[in-house]
């Protein structure tokens, strides 16, 4: 859902090769000058990152409580109808609601990596503790 | 009526078989051993590796640790329990813990990686620059390890009586002490192989006695999760309609509050954030989150199973039948395997799972609290000076003392192994997810806001356990609560539901009126949310300061 916009240029374009770690001149990226919140982002890899969690969430809050509300409102049709042998409540409850909460987890995960790609970085996970932000410098590839 | 009575005093208030079985308690031990050697190949005596494990653990493995750290006592006995003495109200439990994990993925799990500490009240007291903050959010991981770790200590208990024959209080007090000289022991290094260790081994107990009820009743094949659709409804229709019946045991209002009570607990909770501490980067932090939700659900899905199941069996056994007692609910996991007449070695095996899932969760709040005292109270507070050996020593202490009170206090234990987890949750879920949830994501929270806010949260938390359990413990007023019109609003274990609102706007009106907090202080918040990679071993203070990584001990 968000492999097909191009937003400009990150914030953390020319700063970014100079992060040794232990610079002590080290200028501060843009993402640390910029607020948080959480309903007005302020960098589009925020935007693009609260899309993704808000849009999973409000998925996520029908899955949960989506069964119990249901079953308060139409009480007869959610326990009469048979589906599996089970009533329809019980198993969007017992079952349903744990299996879309996991499925949104993958959902969001995956939508995560592709900002990492998007946006350019790379969590690499070489060996000893010299990994880290010199090896995103290429822009690389996620994993 | 006399038949039964009989029955009923020779197979016990469990229901289990009693006296002692010479291979299920082979099973238990060798267990026990084998975790032992484990943490002992695996031992550790630096700081570092105590507390995070040095930070090198991968996705999956990270994965499982989640879950037998998460899989307790509660989860692998309670669930079941509270769906066959609750019904439809018992889901409320099934549908709490497992999905808070999503929560806990999209508003906090890679954003604390980021964070990169070691303890669960290092993040209060950073985020909200003030020690008293820090030693309040380490006082309530401590007594949330305590109110956790007394139901666990029920659940010991009971399996001790199936397993070694010993009565309930023996068994308490035998199963708690392994756990503790195990975690003194062992550091969490050795505890996160364990933990990978102990989900197999209960994931494995658990399924493979649902699997043979399932296969030896005809009443499931090869996907009992999907399968016992017939069965719940049997009971429905031919034993109990409440077994289905959508608010027969409780009302709407109290499912949502439970629900959500379990669901922020799950994200407020220290002993689970911290296996967030533990992982390589944040991109780990967030599929070991996936997949710990995975691995939780194999568990979760089972548990209604069972409870249809052992209802159903319970009808076919002399001296049981719906509604069953409690604690015959509490082992009604071990209880349908035995009902079902399955090889004693396997219904030890599912006992024995129960006693690995409550002494793996055990472990985690064991050295969550352990580091809150040495690391949060006694270094930052009482000697900053403190020498790693005086950190260890005091660590060690705590997880002792913790250990002797929680086992006295399961000795006569207040409430259902599920009811008393769920009250640690309504804590945590009220005192220390807001804090975290408002200190990640409103960089104005203010150290004003925070210690109002928590102090708010605890009051609520704290005033619905006491209006309920008092009377129980102190045997007053009939053990009805103090204030029943309260406790029908929060109740003990669901008092998040009203209690977390007034502490986020308690802690935004504070914070709104007292002066914002310094700027190093907001740029941590932005750099726990910055998509930029971090070394391994930075925290997100040292980017903001610009000191670089890999020497957390000395800042």
């Amino acid at each position: 859902m968000t492999d097909d916009t191009t937003d400009g240029p990150e914030p953390h374009g020319p700063d970014h090769e100079t992060d040794g770690g232990t610079v002590a001149g080290r200028e501060p990226a843009n993402y640390l000058d910029t607020e948080i919140n959480l309903f007005s982002p302020a960098t589009p890899f925020m935007r693009d990152h609260l899309k993704v969690v808000w849009g999973t969430f409000v998925l996520w809050v029908l899955f949960v409580f989506g069964p119990v509300t249901a079953t308060a409102l139409a009480p007869e049709l959610l326990t009469g109808t048979i589906v599996l042998g089970f009533q329809l409540h019980f198993l969007l409850t017992a079952i349903g609601a744990p299996l879309g909460a996991l499925l949104l987890s993958v959902v969001y995960a995956r939508q995560r990596d592709r900002l990492d790609e998007k946006y350019g970085i790379s969590h690499s996970t070489g060996p000893a503790d010299s990994e880290g932000t010199t090896a995103a410098a290429d822009g690389g590839e996620v994993q | 009526m006399t038949a039964t009575a009989d029955l009923l005093v020779q197979i016990g208030d469990t229901g289990l078989e009693p006296g002692f079985k010479p291979i299920p308690a082979a099973i238990t031990v060798g267990m026990l051993l084998l975790f032992l050697g484990v943490g002992y190949v695996f031992r550790v005596a630096e700081v570092d590796d105590l507390w995070v494990a040095g930070r090198g653990i991968g996705n999956i493995e990270n994965g499982m640790a989640i879950g037998a750290n998460w899989m307790s006592a509660a989860s692998y006995l309670a669930v079941a329990s509270l769906v066959a003495l609750s019904g439809y109200f018992g889901l409320a439990y099934l549908v709490g813990w497992t999905t808070g994990y999503f929560v806990l993925l999209i508003f906090m799990a890679a954003q604390f990686r980021r964070f990169g500490k070691y303890t669960a009240p290092d993040f209060v007291g950073d985020r909200f620059y003030s020690d008293g903050a820090r030693a309040v959010a380490a006082f309530t991981t401590l007594l949330i390890g305590f109110v956790y770790a007394v139901g666990q200590g029920r659940g010991m208990g009971l399996m001790s009586i199936y397993l070694f024959g010993t009565d309930y209080a023996t068994g308490v007090i035998l199963l708690m002490g392994i756990t503790i000289g195990y975690v003194a022991l062992s550091g969490m290094l050795g505890a996160t192989k364990n933990m990978a260790l102990q989900y197999v081994i209960l994931i494995i107990a658990f399924l493979a006695g649902l699997y043979a009820v399932g296969w030896t009743q005809g009443y499931s094949t090869v996907l009992p999760y999907l399968e016992f659709g017939d069965e719940a409804t049997r009971v429905a229709n031919t034993i109990a309609a409440e077994f289905t019946a959508p608010f027969a045991n409780a009302s709407y209002y109290q499912w949502v509050a439970l629900a959500f009570t379990l669901i922020v607990g799950t994200a407020g909770l220290p002993h689970v954030l911290v296996r967030f501490y533990t992982v390589e980067n944040e991109r780990t932090a967030r599929w070991s989150c996936v997949w710990g939700l995975f691995f939780i659900c194999l568990l979760y899905w089972g548990t209604a199973a069972y409870a249809a199941f052992g209802t159903l069996l319970g009808e076919q056994t002399p001296g049981l039948s719906y509604p069953f007692t409690g604690e015959q609910g509490d082992v009604m996991v071990v209880l349908t395997a035995q009902m079902a007449n399955l090889p004693q070695w396997l219904v030890g095996l599912v006992a024995a799972g129960g006693v690995a899932a409550a002494l793996a969760t055990v472990a985690g709040l064991f050295i969550a609290g352990s580091s809150a005292a040495a690391h949060d109270l006694y270094t930052n507070i009482v000697n900053e000076d403190a020498t790693q050996r005086q950190q260890l020593v005091v660590g060690r202490v705590t997880i002792v003392l913790l250990g002797i009170l929680v086992t006295l206090t399961a000795i006569n234990p207040p409430a259902l192994i599920g009811e008393l987890v769920s009250m640690a949750f309504a804590i945590s879920g009220s005192v220390l997810f807001p804090m975290f949830f408002l200190g990640l994501w409103w960089e104005n929270t203010t150290r004003e806001g925070a210690l109002a806010g928590m102090f708010t949260g605890l009051a609520f938390s704290t005033f619905g356990i006491v209006n309920e359990v008092l009377p129980t413990i102190a045997g007053i007023n009939q053990g009805e609560p103090l204030v029943p019109a309260a406790a029908a609003v929060i109740p003990a274990t669901s008092s998040a539901l009203v209690a977390v609102p007034v502490v986020f706007l308690v802690t935004i009106a504070v914070s709104l009126v007292t002066e914002d907090p310094p700027t190093e202080v907001k740029r941590l918040v932005r750099q726990c949310h910055s998509p930029e990679p971090m070394q391994r071993m930075e925290s997100a203070e040292d980017v903001v300061s610009g000191s670089g990584g890999g020497t957390p001990g000395d800042d």
